[in-house]
């Protein structure tokens, strides 16, 4: 099998596309079907890096600490999304609860530190075998992760019980919300192309091999 | 390759398969329809198109439109007030923002319970359709809809967040709760489904027709 570097092919439609440079910021759109082709994102593996170290230091009080407490009647209620997850656990909806849990508390943390620890590899040029599975874990997982819905349905269940009850804001309010937009600033820093084309460099130089022990 | 002469300047006619994880163009010319190969810079197994990508979309398709009647006539929530139990379906829950003036977020929940799915069920379906009957007309328009599928896939996801986030926060005993009901169940599985159907479609085959 001989890679052909001079082309592309369109994903959507899988029409031959010769490759073509773009200028930083320009997207390229398949001719046939317009799916979007490239992007080219200056410093995309710093900006990941960093973005990624930002959203995981984030994402504990973001879980764990209450998002809101309400106030009605003498009363009051904090919860946090971890909480949210256990009320359908005991309530015997587990079913809902796994994929709750997978989505908006497991697959987000995945993907930071798949995302993470993929950056940090190429930018300490160090390949281990693994790495190519890291990144395609991190696409394949990238849809299942869906902190920016959630953050959604905070704001709508916010409008909802105002009426009834006084709503405070709390820590964990304001680390998810800090948690989304990490989430989706590392996406839009994200160049796959050149995270492959970095992996495919450090896997063909023997001396990066040497430097994990073989 | 059969349908060489339909399609002349694609991959698959060049011999050449695009890794679906990394996007290497990957040269494989003596290799057989249904050959297992791996992607040689990712290692991921590589094809000229998913395997069985119809009967797997058509069958999780099926699925999802007949989990899509007992997610809206089964409630979805009981709220429980001062020992009286109410329970409401998706449609009662947005009917209930329309009657309070909130037509905005009554607006929000309408699109991602009720229209995403459907729109997602029938999209496939005509896209599903239009691959078997050979309809040549309005591909790019197909492809552009296949997309808008998988991108809003998951907003249908948003109802159960609300109803988690409302069952933990509002309960205060026997004063007032909010509960899920069984639909929330069916919903979950209608998301499930409908976004696997569209991982498993391969959107190359609208254009191979």
């Amino acid at each position: 099998m001989i890679p052909s570097p001079a082309f592309t092919a369109c994903p959507g439609c899988d029409l031959l596309l010769q490759k073509v440079e773009v200028p930083a910021g320009k997207k390229t759109y398949c001719p046939r079907c317009q799916t979007p082709l490239y992007q080219q994102k200056t410093n995309s593996v710093t900006k990941v890096l960093a973005i990624t170290i930002c959203g995981l230091l984030a994402y504990t009080p973001a879980i764990f600490a209450p998002l809101l407490t309400l106030d009605t009647m003498g009363m009051s209620q904090s919860g946090s999304i971890f909480d949210a997850f256990l009320n359908f656990y005991h309530h015997q909806y587990y079913f809902v609860a796994v994929m709750v849990f997978l989505t908006s508390i497991f697959f987000p943390l995945l993907k930071l530190s798949l995302l993470f620890s993929v950056a940090l590899q190429i930018k300490l040029r160090i390949y281990t075998p693994t790495l190519p599975y890291l990144l395609r874990m991190a696409h394949h997982f990238d849809e299942w992760s869906m902190p920016e819905i959630y953050l959604i349905a905070i704001l709508v269940t916010i409008i909802k019980i105002s009426r009834q009850a006084s709503i405070h804001y709390d820590l964990g309010f304001f680390c998810f919300l800090f948690l989304v937009l990490t989430t989706i600033a590392s996406a839009a820093a994200l160049d796959s192309r050149t995270f492959w084309r970095d992996i495919e460099k450090m896997k063909s130089l023997p001396l990066e091999n040497l430097s994990h022990g073989q | 390759m059969a349908n060489k002469s339909a399609s002349r300047d694609t991959a698959m006619a060049a011999g050449l398969m695009r890794c679906h994880d990394c996007g290497k163009l990957v040269r494989a010319d003596n290799a057989p329809q249904d050959a297992l190969l791996a992607c040689p810079r990712c290692d991921a197994s590589i094809h000229y198109r998913k395997f069985d990508a119809i009967p797997r979309s058509w069958a999780l398709i099926i699925t999802a439109a007949i989990l899509l009647f007992p997610a809206n006539l089964l409630p979805i929530m009981r709220v429980d007030f001062l020992g009286s139990q109410k329970y409401s379906t998706i449609m009662d829950g947005i009917l209930y923002f329309f009657h309070s003036g909130e037509y905005g977020i009554g607006l929000i929940i309408f699109i991602a319970s009720i229209l995403v799915p459907l729109f997602k069920i029938i999209g496939m379906t005509l896209i599903l359709l239009s691959i078997r009957f050979k309809w040549k007309t309005w591909l790019r328009h197909k492809a552009v809809m296949f997309r808008f599928i998988q991108f809003v896939g998951r907003w249908s996801m948003l109802d159960i967040f609300i109803i988690a986030l409302m069952s933990s926060l509002v309960d205060f005993g026997t004063f007032t709760s909010t509960q899920a009901g069984p639909a929330a169940t069916y919903l979950t599985a209608v998301v499930i489904c409908s976004m696997f159907a569209a991982i498993t479609f391969d959107s190359r085959l609208l254009w191979d027709a």
